[in-house]
């Protein structure tokens, strides 16, 4: 890296998949941009260490998670109110794409969509992490491992309890919507 | 990314709906909104590195050449003033393995940055 042009062109590079990751692994929008810019300063400072024994990308991840880590823990400190995924205008889901559903069908979808991003804040850091690299990020369990410095065996434990745990929370949340909506009606 | 679940007995049809709307959440990428001019703001935002300066300087020859002159002396002091044969042999041994040490090293060294 050796002018501001060529690190220009990494930010630009590489910015939609620090903010997205960011964005999942915070649940928030709050802050997004000073956390991404956190990222890439922190990229910049290791770059001399950095001897290309992984990808860039694999390297980024690692700050990205660490960034989005020591966010939490401010935020633990701070004691903040939970903010959602969704308290810009309009959340994300309104904008995912469901082609050809009807609008109870979206409606379902994008509550569903809001259960799990509720739910996944509350994983421990470690689960949230793996699962979003894993789906969101397309991520392997050997890049994963390497990203976040862990055997591969501890990343699929992890994914497969954190999916667990998800589960387990999304039955209880329809059960307990059906039951609500059951009592509405009655 | 498809999920392999591990060692599990097969799930019912509910169960396997739920997962499988589970998957589709996880893999749905949120949209962010990223300010143009986020690289360049960044790229700006980044300390200028150190200048390094390529001017040649001799301080580790010079302390090489004062080691052996100082070593030399400290050898010729010995001679002169040891009686002791024993801790003489010990010292001048030590120094003379320092002095041509220091000559040898000194010598290849320049020949190398010729």
């Amino acid at each position: 890296m050796q002018t501001d042009l060529t690190f220009e062109q990494v930010v630009s590079d590489h910015q939609a998949m620090v903010f997205r990751t960011l964005l999942r692994l915070t649940g928030s929008r709050e802050h997004l941009d000073d956390l991404a810019q956190e990222v890439f300063l922190r990229l910049y400072r290791a770059l001399p260490s950095f001897r290309g024994e992984s990808l860039l990308t694999t390297y980024l991840y690692r700050i990205t998670v660490n960034v989005a880590q020591d966010e939490w823990k401010r935020r633990r400190r701070d004691d903040r109110t939970h903010i959602s995924i969704s308290d810009d205008t309009s959340g994300w889901e309104d904008r995912l794409q469901h082609p050809s559903r009807n609008a109870e069908q979206q409606i379902e979808e994008r509550e569903f969509q809001q259960a799990v991003e509720e739910h996944l804040q509350r994983l421990s850091q470690i689960e949230r992490a793996i699962l979003v690299l894993y789906h969101q990020e397309e991520r392997s369990y050997e890049q994963i491992a390497h990203a976040l410095n862990l055997p591969i065996g501890t990343v699929r434990t992890h994914l497969h309890r954190g999916r667990k745990k998800l589960r387990e929370a999304l039955q209880t949340h329809q059960t307990e919507e059906r039951r609500v909506a059951w009592t509405t009606n009655r | 990314m498809d999920y392999q679940p591990m060692n599990q007995p097969p799930s019912p049809p509910a169960a396997l709906e739920l997962d499988q709307r589970l998957t589709r959440a996880l893999e749905a990428v949120p949209e962010v909104r990223i300010p143009a001019d986020f690289a360049v703001r960044v790229a700006s935002q980044v300390p200028a590195r150190p200048v390094v300066s390529l001017t040649q300087t001799h301080y580790g020859d010079y302390a090489m050449f004062l080691g052996i002159v100082v070593t030399l002396a400290a050898l010729f002091i010995f001679g002169l003033h040891t009686s002791d044969r024993r801790t003489f042999n010990l010292a001048e041994t030590f120094l003379l393995t320092d002095f041509i040490g220091l000559t040898v090293w000194l010598s290849v060294r320049r020949h190398s940055l010729r």
